[in-house]
């Protein structure tokens, strides 16, 4: 049951055509990435050579990784090489293919105002975007019960404690919430500490807890409220820039799914991004060349940028050891929040002609966000959905019968007639992500703060959980990329 | 006053009936939803913010996973699971996920959220479809293997010992892999001896019994 993640009962046959149409591609030149053991025709590669030194070795072909492999290019640098440990490239962001040429997001996907790093790297690779669709009535659901709502575009919060949240946040530096004048006072309370003095009616709680779990990674008891306050700090100190979907983060999509920007900038890089590579160990790092141990063999570098999750740095063997608070951040670094997503794929998005918005939000059920992620033209209509990860079935046909259900439920029997479904579970489908969101608990960064940026000899911090800006998500990791490929450049011209 | 207020308050249902039918039933559905099962949940685990609101995601409702991956921690005895928590947040119990959280929990939280989910019952595996075959096989070799020796009667754990009856399948056959290979260690090493000896279609016959054995009354 783990391997089975898509049905397409209508649309395998179109499958089967599409992968022919993608094999003759690939042999005519397609993107041209590399993968698999390297041979001795292809020694010739950058790299390959153990005796090579490179000047760059980038750990992680996400956005972050390739944003900044992209500007060495751009600087005129040839001397690099993209590891990755995975098969494709993107990350945390992943297209389904759902057919005809059309594709629904399963891992990272929206843009927001102030999202100003991505928002131009989407212009210069010729990526458009759209708006997110939200006109239209919300259906809430809980028990029994079932209103249909039009919230504007917003998910309803009570803004009185949102106001006082984005006013706090001022106070809260995004790119360094430990420097914060009230670091000591805020870092010793979790989110759910701070609400319980704010009068919380019942009908809003379970609201606070799924806003925090699809933005923060957890219920509010175990958010920092100093991590949570330097993320509205990062939407221009306005809570609903974070946490809403009009004119907010969750605002604007990218024509083509938000992995076309990964397969853009690896496609101009060819085999300077090598797939199934993941690196294990990462030795001499503290000397002039270093040495990474991958699956493919060793891989020397003069300098280092580590473009992936802090946690997963955590899994790589140091020789020598890394300096004790840099080894214990990345041992302290939250990744439980393995966010499993679906998508749902209709004919047409039928729910519209009902004045409804294909949004849902239930209460005690396996869904805690359900949206309408239909392609910009609403040619097929494709639902999303946040779930729940251990409150749906992982059996595939149990868990699709479940979902269509609970649509049925929200818009009608036209959604007992899915054409697709795939199902997403970010923490078991393999070992590469192992987290969303860092849900940072109460006290992190006043210990570990200190310790996330600095450079360890010459391995260069990266990922989005390093951006000064966005943190965490795709705009934090497009500008951690720009930073790292800076930091390296200059640390190259010095040496 | 009290009962003119609710008067008033029944009125304007009413009216409200009249006017959107159906819609108004959903709604004082929902509001009646809300109202139970904050009440439920607090004489269930205390006033909001609940710390074991922390937990539902992966391990399900009061500890009832759906899941065969994340494992159900409902009517596990209160011992193991804060020792568990203690191991993960030490390292001797090596977890991504579960580490950095664990390190988080005072003493104090990790007797608290053991107690939570040890009181708990537990709740038999509806999810999963067992194949006759396996589940036979599986429990010969829970019979020769002993594991009620050490897991108690109908497998229902006790103290250091987890409750395996009605786990999750990919859970169990996860661990039995991981102590057969050494990435996973008991303090005793009794189960690491146990998982060397069976052969990895052993190890998915005893996952696939154990997984499809209805938890006993407790």
């Amino acid at each position: 049951m783990a391997g089975k993640r898509t049905s397409t009962p209508y649309l395998d046959l179109k499958r089967r055509q599409m992968l022919k149409f993608a094999g003759a591609s690939a042999a005519i030149g397609g993107f041209g990435l590399c993968s698999g053991l390297a041979s001795a025709s292809e020694s010739t590669r950058p790299g390959d050579d153990a005796e090579d030194v490179l000047d760059v070795a980038i750990i992680g072909a996400g956005l972050a990784g390739l944003t900044a492999a992209r500007d060495l290019h751009l600087a005129g640098n040839r001397s690099f090489l993209v590891l990755e440990a995975r098969d494709r490239v993107g990350g945390r962001t992943l297209n389904f293919e759902v057919g005809d040429g059309h594709v629904s997001e399963v891992g990272g996907q929206w843009i927001g105002p102030g999202q100003t790093a991505v928002q131009d790297l989407a212009r210069q690779l010729d990526v458009g975007t759209f708006p997110q669709f939200y006109e239209g009535r919300t259906v809430v659901m809980g028990g029994d019960g079932r209103l249909e709502y039009d919230l504007g575009g917003t998910f309803g919060t009570d803004m009185t404690i949102a106001d006082k949240l984005s006013e706090m946040s001022h106070e809260v530096p995004s790119g360094a919430p430990w420097q914060s004048p009230k670091a000591a006072e805020w870092d010793r309370l979790s989110v759910g500490d701070w609400l319980a003095t704010q009068n919380v009616q019942p009908e809003d709680q379970s609201g606070w807890d799924a806003a925090l779990t699809l933005t923060g990674g957890v219920s509010v008891s175990k958010m920092g409220l100093l991590h949570y306050l330097s993320m509205i700090n990062s939407a221009d100190c306005d809570y609903e820039k974070l946490d809403s979907i009009k004119d907010s983060a969750q605002g604007t999509r990218l024509i083509g799914g938000s992995q076309i920007l990964s397969s853009k900038m690896a496609g101009v890089l060819g085999d300077q991004v090598r797939l199934q590579c993941p690196v294990r160990r990462i030795s001499g790092w503290d000397g002039e060349v270093v040495t990474l141990h991958t699956d493919q063999g060793r891989v020397r570098a003069r300098k280092v940028i580590m473009a992936i999750h802090p946690a997963l740095c955590n899994q790589i063997e140091y020789e020598p050891a890394l300096p004790a608070a840099r080894a214990a951040l990345q041992r302290a670094w939250p990744a439980h929040s393995p966010a499993r997503k679906i998508a749902m794929v209709y004919s047409r998005p039928f729910w519209r002609e009902k004045g409804l918005n294909g949004h849902i939000l239930m209460l005690d059920g396996p869904i805690i966000w359900a949206w309408d992620n239909s392609p910009p033209d609403g040619e097929i209509g494709i639902v999303n959905a946040f779930i729940s990860n251990a409150n749906l079935p992982s059996d595939h046909e149990t868990a699709r019968r479940t979902l269509m259900d609970i649509f049925a439920r929200a818009w009608g029997d036209e959604a007992l007639q899915p054409v697709a479904y795939h199902d997403q579970d970010w923490g078991r489908h393999d070992p590469w992500s192992l987290t969303c969101v860092s849900a940072i608990p109460p006290g992190f960064w006043s210990t570990h703060g200190e310790a996330l940026h600095p450079p360890c000899g010459n391995l260069f911090w990266s990922g989005t959980e390093t951006a000064d800006i966005w943190a965490g998500y795709m705009d934090g990791a497009v500008r951690s990329g720009h930073q790292s490929a800076l930091q390296v450049l200059n640390a190259l011209r010095q040496a | 006053m009290k009962k003119l207020i609710v008067l008033g308050v029944v009125a304007g249902f009413v009216a409200l009936l009249a006017c959107y039918g159906r819609d108004a039933l959903g709604l004082y559905r929902l509001m009646d939803h809300i109202a139970t099962s904050s009440e439920a949940k607090e004489a269930d685990s205390g006033s909001w913010p609940r710390l074991t609101d922390a937990c539902i995601g992966c391990h399900g409702r009061q500890g009832h996973s759906l899941h065969q991956g994340y494992p159900s921690l409902a009517g596990q005895p209160a011992p193991y699971l804060a020792s568990q928590l203690r191991r993960f947040a030490s390292g001797e119990r090596s977890n991504p996920n579960m580490g950095p959280l664990a390190m988080t929990l005072t003493e104090y939280e990790i007797q608290q959220l053991a107690g939570y989910f040890a009181r708990q019952s537990a709740i038999g595996n509806g999810s999963f479809k067992p194949e006759a075959a396996l589940v036979a096989r599986g429990e010969q070799l829970a019979a020769t293997a002993g594991c009620a020796a050490c897991h108690g009667d109908n497998l229902m754990g006790h103290d250091q010992f987890p409750r395996l009856a009605g786990q999750g399948h990919d859970y169990l056959l996860a661990q039995l892999n991981a102590f057969a290979q050494g990435s996973r260690k008991d303090p005793g090493g009794v189960m690491s001896a146990i998982a060397a000896t069976l052969s990895a279609d052993d190890r998915r016959a005893l996952a696939h019994y154990l997984a499809a054995l209805a938890p006993a009354e407790n």
